[in-house]
């Protein structure tokens, strides 16, 4: 994909019959979004399976895509779908966290000893949290949404997360807490 | 105390902000999904969707509705016996030109907390996805509740509410439908007569 | 007289009868939708498949500030699905139940299990069963089973209200944070128990 073409055109391409465009966004999303997957279900091989998914979703309702400059967000919108369906499967399996996982994904950045072991200890607390408030979290302080765009995108009211990410923040602090008094 | 609170919270965030890599593999895997998938067909889908094929027009045939059982869904907790008594009179709509067997109305009550919301109302097939239709317009109640009682024709009936002018909010008490061809979220309600 | 000929003609003659058929329409979207929506509101009238439901849609989408080209796409998309689930459910369909089916289908269920559904039901309305149903599948209970619980529901004969109480209670369950299919599946087997008469701990 030429480096500056924007979603609309890309999308429009892809739209024309032109399945190879569709590359681009891949190349695009594929990072950006994999950070949220993956902190949402906790191990590479459902952040991936989630990720897949959303793209293949997105490919084949393109021509439902309200507005393709925005593909970015439409596309984030089913993988925050797509994360809730595999969560709630994951809960089903007696599943434990793996911690090498977070090195093997957070390998495009190096982390001194002590570091990575506080990233291991976030991480660890984050999948203990109830998924509609890691989503909330996620959401809100990864993302960095407003609590508007979140509602738009969740369908669930503004009140109800903001009550979500505060029961996130303290469960985190305690889950956290616990870490370090120990 | 706040700053100490936020700090701690977007530390943790700082953190998990770092990006987070998957495997090159993933690109080829989705791009060999995708190849399986039916090809897309272009543009000329717009010509074509805006030539009429049908040339023959007859008269509006409505069918009646199957007359069931209770209202359904965001029948609020409280008010609902109040309103299903009151409703055992059908109420005529005269608030938007309804075909025949629409006519027949069950008053519905929308409850949506928000409690930063400075207006809220209610649109949906029953009011022609009208945000200022005055019918559809919910009170504050006090305590961030907002609720509007109002005439919904027997039947199914997608709607939402719209927060401010500006954000579509889908009722979080009422069954869900998918939402992929606006983007934006709806919720279902079945209306039904009482017997 | 040729195709083009009579197309025109056509054209001439339903455009304006069809912008008047509902002066919201003619309100709300520009030109070219405005007819092409006409267009295929008069193709399902023809077709004898529930108009307001288009209408209803294609104000929607105006109210949702999308451009006529999506909105076209998703009022022709509605038309087509409805055409569908009328062929399924059958000449004695109600407009409401075509309309649910419709979102159904919307949602992901397969005509096949539309059919599963008409045939569990017997004579009673879908259109509940339906809105439960897509309901299910949009907070993530898989499609398959979904459709398998609702029609499961529908075999033992389980009324409206107690599917619209099944409904709020699996909803208030994931809200909780359980499962959806978990949640979804417990509910439905208690209702089932209940309605055979064959349990006996009603659990609300």
């Amino acid at each position: 994909m030429e480096a500056g073409s924007s979603d609309a055109v890309v999308v429009a391409r892809v739209l024309r019959g032109d399945v190879e465009a569709f590359r681009g966004l891949v190349e695009r999303y594929r990072d950006r979004y994999a950070r949220y997957a993956f902190h949402m279900l906790g191990n590479r091989e459902d952040a991936e399976e989630a990720l897949q998914d959303a793209f293949v979703r997105a490919y084949r309702s393109l021509a439902r895509c309200e507005d393709p400059e925005r593909f970015g967000a439409w596309l984030f919108r089913i993988l925050v779908n797509r994360c809730r369906t595999l969560g709630a499967r994951r809960g089903r399996r007696a599943r434990t966290f793996v911690v090498d996982e977070v090195a093997l994904l957070g390998a495009a950045e190096e982390h001194p000893a002590g570091a990575t072991a506080w990233r291991e200890e976030i991480d660890r607390a984050l999948q203990q949290l109830r998924g509609d408030q890691r989503e909330a979290f996620l959401l809100k302080y990864v993302e960095e949404m407003g609590y508007d765009e979140m509602s738009q995108l969740t369908g669930v009211g503004v009140s109800a997360l903001k009550m979500r990410v505060m029961r996130a923040c303290e469960r985190l602090r305690e889950l956290l807490s616990e870490v370090y008094d120990a | 105390m706040r700053d100490e609170t936020e700090e701690d919270i977007e530390q943790i965030a700082r953190e998990l902000r770092v990006p987070v890599a998957v495997g090159r593999s993933l690109d080829a895997r989705i791009m060999n999904a995708v190849r399986n998938l039916p090809r897309h067909t272009g543009f000329g889908l717009w010509s074509r969707l805006i030539t009429p094929r049908t040339v023959t027009v007859t008269p509006l045939v409505w069918g009646i509705m199957a007359a069931a059982v209770a209202a359904f869904a965001v029948l609020g907790a409280m008010h609902a016996g109040q309103d299903l008594h009151r409703a055992a009179k059908p109420i005529a709509s005269a608030l938007f030109p309804a075909p025949k067997a629409a006519d027949r109305s069950q008053r519905v009550q929308f409850v949506l907390v928000a409690p930063d919301a400075k207006k809220v109302a209610v649109v949906g097939d029953f009011n022609g996805w009208d945000a200022s239709h005055v019918g559809y317009q919910a009170q504050h109640r006090g305590g961030g509740v907002w609720s509007v009682t109002a005439p919904v024709p027997l039947g199914h009936h997608r709607y939402s509410f719209v927060v401010d002018d500006s954000v579509w909010v889908a009722d979080p008490t009422a069954p869900r439908v998918t939402d992929y061809d606006y983007g934006m979220p709806n919720s279902a309600i079945v209306v039904q007569e009482q017997k | 007289m040729s195709v083009v000929a009579r197309t025109l003609i056509a054209l001439m003659l339903v455009a304006p009868q069809a912008v008047a058929q509902d002066a919201r329409l003619s309100e709300r979207l520009d030109k070219p939708t405005l007819i092409a929506v006409s267009a295929i509101v008069d193709s399902a009238r023809v077709a004898k498949l529930p108009t307001a439901p288009l209408v209803d849609k294609a104000l929607e989408g105006a109210a949702k500030g999308s451009d006529g080209q999506k909105i076209v796409v998703a009022v022709r998309q509605l038309s087509v699905q409805m055409g569908s689930a009328k062929r399924v459910l059958g000449s004695s369909a109600t407009p409401d139940e075509i309309k649910a089916a419709a979102t159904a289908l919307a949602a992901g269920v397969s005509l096949r299990d539309l059919a599963r559904l008409r045939s569990a039901s017997g004579k009673r309305p879908l259109t509940m069963p339906l809105a439960v149903l897509t309901d299910l599948i949009v907070r993530d209970v898989p499609v398959g089973t979904a459709t398998g619980l609702v029609v499961q529901l529908a075999r033992s004969g389980v009324k409206d209200p107690e599917l619209a109480l099944f409904q709020r209670n699996v909803r208030a369950d994931i809200d909780r944070g359980a499962d959806p299919s978990v949640a979804a599946t417990t509910r439905a087997r208690g209702l089932v128990l209940r309605s055979t008469g064959s349990g006996t701990k009603p659990s609300e």
